[in-house]
């Protein structure tokens, strides 16, 4: 298995593409693995309850086809965005099906009324310090391996269509690559939470993190 | 039941009536239908930025000046005529909005100038438009009517 990866080189915006080696990726999944570990221990913690992640994707596709990884881009879900700033910047996000987000803030606000996330600004809070906890212990398990200073923004929210969330957060420094690098990873907690944690590193960040993991 | 055809990010799709032409999930990129009501013919370009920022271009069909204007090109080969061209546009919402943010850099916003200006610049009048805010959209258009119905999570739903 094999990946292929671009990266941005002269002014006139040439492609030039290499070929990912075999131990480049699994040091890719591994550090991503790791990260994500810290994240759902941090979420178990949380929420008092045992919550795993699965073994990271990693993928270079066409953005066009990053829809297809969040299911359906009708269907409104619970997005936390934030980006990553520093020595390695990219962006991260958090997807969630209405009833898993819904199960999330009902425990950390201690209640177990329905809760009409579109209004109640108390769960919007609560699933913001969600996605702020999980990006953060993330970035902090990635900066300890590497060495490189990142830090995460403050969260933002949106409750609405998969698919419009997702293209805002593609586009949203107003540059796009025709391929993105996608790690992912999907959050399984019970059939009563489930999530998918996504993180696109910017143009350049890849081979940086690659060269420091091979150290 | 017509025929629909969905249009995924950075593409367009021309198509004669009775087909309708969608996009699911509509962010902060932008819908741009164009027909000619004589002909049966219109396109959607779905575009996602304004234009290409420096030298990276990559994909023409992102960008909304270059997709505009390969989708008109197409309309045209196909038939269409430029003194009966309409548009309707619908999209460049802002998804997210980072507290304390001072300088936001809004996409929405600027697709919306661009599309905008661009019709302008190609002499088509924009007959409708349901854009901005803060929510998703998800989009169908008639190619037949040159009607466009705009649904939204908790917006309402609203034919333009």
């Amino acid at each position: 298995m094999c990946l292929i990866s671009s990266e941005r080189c002269g002014e006139r915006g040439w492609f030039k593409y290499m070929i990912m080696e075999q131990c480049q990726l699994e040091r890719l999944i591994l550090v991503g693995n790791m990260g994500f570990t810290k994240a759902a221990t941090a979420l178990s913690q949380l929420l008092h309850k045992q919550i795993t992640l699965r073994l990271p994707e990693v993928k270079m596709i066409e953005f066009a086809a990053v829809t297809e990884v969040i299911g359906e881009a009708g269907e409104p879900q619970v997005v936390v965005f934030l980006r990553v700033d520093g020595e390695i910047p990219g962006k991260m996000a958090l997807f969630f099906p209405l009833a898993s987000a819904e199960f999330m803030a009902q425990t950390l606000v201690a209640t177990d009324d329905d809760l009409n996330l579109f209004e109640n600004q108390l769960a919007q809070s609560a699933l913001m310090e969600v996605g702020n906890i999980l990006v953060s212990s993330f970035v902090w398990a990635l900066a300890d391996k590497t060495g490189f200073a990142i830090s995460p923004s403050t969260p933002a929210i949106a409750i609405d269509m998969a698919g419009a969330a997702l293209d805002a957060i593609l586009v949203e420094d107003g540059v796009l690559d025709d391929n993105v690098l996608l790690l992912s990873t999907v959050i399984e907690g019970s059939s009563s939470l489930q999530g998918q944690f996504l993180f696109f590193p910017s143009a350049g960040s890849l081979e940086k993190l690659l060269e420091a993991l091979a150290l | 039941m017509t025929e629909t055809i969905n249009v995924g990010m950075a593409d367009y799709k021309i198509t004669y009536s009775p087909t309708s032409l969608a996009v699911v999930g509509l962010g902060s990129c932008i819908a741009v239908c164009i027909y000619d009501l004589h002909r049966n013919i219109g396109g959607l370009a779905h575009i996602m930025l304004p234009t290409a920022q420096g030298t990276l271009r990559g994909e023409r069909k992102k960008y909304a000046d270059s997709a505009i204007e390969l989708m008109l090109e197409e309309l045209y080969k196909q038939g269409a005529r430029r003194e009966h061209l309409l548009a309707k546009i619908a999209g460049g919402a802002q998804m997210f909005a980072f507290s304390g943010a001072s300088s936001v850099l809004n996409i929405g916003v600027r697709n919306i100038e661009v599309v905008e200006q661009e019709l302008k610049r190609h002499h088509i009048p924009l007959k409708a438009k349901d854009v901005g805010g803060r929510f998703g959209r998800t989009v169908n258009f008639d190619v037949a009517s040159g009607t466009l119905r705009v649904r939204t999570v908790n917006q309402g739903e609203k034919v333009i």
